[in-house]
């Protein structure tokens, strides 16, 4: 083997690590889902809840892990334990609702508004039968799309 | 007469412990950590439904595997499809009892320590578990909190031979939940 062809494997090899090194560091840094420019599944958050305690095994396959965009009315906004926005969406079910933890604070929403949230669907919690309480569905990584 | 006087202290006594206050939460929060060579594993989770029954020390915790978060987009993927396999066990729970209940005065401002009974679900397994922990009472807000360990084999997940060595077996388990009124 001439030194040339030495140089050239040793090249070869060094570009082939370096390859190998960037693909494992981006694909090991590979950002989370993008939410916002996902397409979504549409629905209003009395239909998404109702469907959830009617079938939630037909609902699991439908809506969760998905990104889903619900809309519905504020019943209260709040912080969790990690200073992240969560917003109660009503359903038809008093005590109820579709329980959305937001990636970004937004400011502008209160009580009462119309709203359209869009974000990851983990699933539906039961509450409890005993103490009259019932479950929630939750959200995950949601976007307040629009106000009206 | 007497047996009259018992039976209204019994039914008043019934009274009190029906209409006892119970208080639940929809958003407490479960963390895990795990030391690792490369990059610790850590995640957290705060859609955690837990209900404590103020009369019975009834105690559950509710959460979906899938709402744990990851820094990691690649950790959180392999933690649902290779670890705690998400689709096939959505759920975590625990359902118990706190063994001490007349040590808790859940109107009065304190920090109650306790031991809660019961069964721990994770990925399909139930384990009879005894954990600690802490109740705390200030301005009439109820905080529990517990640090516990689970040990993976426990629970028939299994690390990859791949990278076993560089996953603790052992990981540790942060609960922490602020507690409503239940009206």
């Amino acid at each position: 083997m001439t030194s040339k062809t030495k140089k050239i494997l040793l090249a070869v090899i060094i570009a082939l690590v370096a390859i190998a090194g960037i693909t494992g560091y981006m694909m090991w840094n590979k950002p989370h889902k993008n939410v916002q420019d996902a397409d979504a599944v549409k629905i209003t958050a009395v239909d998404l809840y109702n469907n959830f305690i009617t079938d939630s095994v037909k609902a699991n396959t439908l809506y969760a892990d998905k990104v889903v965009l619900v809309s519905g009315e504020v019943n209260r906004v709040a912080l969790n334990q990690q200073a992240q926005q969560v917003i109660l969406v009503k359903t038809a079910v008093t005590g109820a609702f579709i329980n959305c933890t937001m990636e970004e604070k937004t400011v502008a929403v209160k009580t009462g508004d119309n709203i359209a949230i869009k974000g990851i669907c983990s699933g539906y919690i039961s509450g409890d039968m005993e103490m009259d309480m019932p479950g929630d569905v939750f959200l995950v990584r949601g976007y307040l799309l629009k106000g009206k | 007469m007497k047996n009259i006087a018992i039976l209204v202290l019994i039914l008043f006594i019934t009274f009190i412990n029906s209409t006892a206050q119970s208080y639940f939460t929809k958003n407490g929060k479960v963390s895990f950590f795990s030391a690792a060579p490369f990059e610790d594993i850590k995640a957290d989770n705060n859609q955690v439904i837990s209900i404590i029954n103020g009369s019975t020390g009834d105690v559950r915790f509710s959460l979906l595997n899938n709402a744990f978060h990851f820094k990691n987009s690649v950790m959180e993927v392999h933690f649902n499809e290779s670890y705690i396999e998400s689709a096939k066990y959505p759920k975590s729970s625990f359902k118990g009892r706190i063994n001490d209940l007349s040590k808790v005065n859940f109107t009065t401002d304190g920090s109650y320590p306790v031991v809660v009974s019961g069964e721990l679900t994770i990925h399909g397994v139930t384990n009879k578990v005894s954990i600690s922990g802490t109740i705390s009472v200030s301005g009439g807000v109820i905080t529990g909190t517990s640090k516990f360990k689970v040990n993976l084999a426990d629970y028939k997940i299994s690390i990859p031979k791949v990278v076993k060595g560089n996953i603790a077996e052992v990981v540790d388990l942060d609960v922490s939940c602020v507690y409503e009124k239940k009206i």
